[in-house]
């Protein structure tokens, strides 16, 4: 009978041990596998611009929601369509595993010369419903760019079909349009999908 | 389509002669989006001979310009450029996909179904086959 009762006491202390462990398991933060989170997050500076429909945007338009902002071109036949792409299968992905409110597509023109509101319109449309592109002056999207440390650079052609080089980083804006996290890319859909809904609890 | 629609390959495998020079395969091309009069060309090229093949020309009755171009990211730029020539090695291949080498379709000509394309090599035709938006 004692024997039993060790035996017992064992897999009782067994048992509240390995709660014990699976307990503090659980309570290690889950960290983002691909994001840079910013310490300080950096709010967008002001800026004056309009977005698809040509009604004028400026700073608050990120305020109320989480944004990936993604600074491309509808030239450009490779990175930024995949990057969309990519942005738009995370997002689909978040919706089916029931996460919400989900983070908005923003595309940011990086050409405003050929990005008129009714190109950019038709474009961001077609990655999903609710995505956001913002052009105008140039002078607007180069304050903006570079507030966020984002390069672009307009290259030169013979034939008018000139190309824009760009970084090609996705940051993330918080609901209090400030920047805070940054996926520097490659662009994979299970890295959003991961870091996202770390990233959106964790403020 | 996972393989190309290589009408030379194809004849040439149906008579039991050896492999065609060149092969394609993998190939998709995206279709010219609203707001936006390009594509982009992504396949693999399967070079089937002892000797190197240059790739200096690829043309489509559909787009008015097909150039060859290669996307690189350094520093987390995304930078662009048109090659001059598209080097498939002897007996190895070259891949063009999604934030590398890529073909450019500019200027579409009306948005049809499918897209021929069409390599030459030095200015004489090397291969060529028809591709359906969708397949792959």
């Amino acid at each position: 009978m004692k024997f039993s009762k060790l035996i017992f006491a064992c897999a009782i202390g067994f048992a509240v041990a390995a709660g014990i462990f699976l307990a503090l398991q659980m309570k290690q933060p889950a960290l983002p596998s691909s994001a840079t989170v910013l310490q300080n997050p950096n709010p967008v500076p002001a800026f004056e611009l309009v977005d698809q429909r040509g009604a004028p945007v400026d700073e608050t338009v990120f305020e109320g929601q989480w944004d990936l902002v993604f600074f491309g071109f509808t030239h450009c036949p490779d990175i930024c369509p995949t990057t969309l792409q990519v942005l738009a299968a995370a997002q689909s992905a978040l919706r089916e595993q029931g996460v919400s409110p989900l983070p908005r597509i923003v595309l940011v023109s990086v050409d405003p010369e050929r990005d008129t509101p009714e190109v950019l319109n038709e474009y961001v449309d077609y990655f999903g419903e609710g995505n956001l592109g913002i052009t105008g002056p140039l002078e607007g999207i180069r304050g903006l760019t570079q507030a966020l440390g984002i390069y672009f650079s307009k290259q030169d052609s013979d034939d008018g079909n000139y190309l824009v080089d760009h970084s090609a980083a996705v940051l993330l804006i918080d609901p209090e349009a400030r920047f805070s996290a940054l996926f520097s890319g490659p662009h994979v859909v299970g890295d959003y999908v991961h870091d996202l809904p770390i990233l959106m609890g964790a403020r | 389509m996972r393989i190309a629609i290589v009408i030379a390959a194809l004849c040439l495998a149906a008579c039991g002669a050896p492999q065609a020079p060149v092969v394609a395969s993998d190939v998709e091309i995206t279709p010219p989006l609203p707001g936006r009069p390009m594509s982009a060309g992504y396949l693999v090229l399967t070079n089937n001979t002892d000797a190197d093949v240059r790739i200096t020309r690829v043309a489509s009755p559909q787009f008015g310009v097909v150039e060859i171009h290669e996307t690189t990211i350094e520093d987390g730029i995304a930078r662009m450029r048109e090659l001059d020539e598209l080097l498939v090695p002897a007996r190895g291949s070259v891949t063009l996909e999604r934030g590398g080498k890529h073909l450019m379709l500019m200027r579409p000509e009306g948005i049809g179904d499918s897209v021929l394309l069409q390599f030459f090599s030095d200015g004489a035709p090397l291969i060529e086959f028809e591709y359906r938006y969708g397949d792959n």
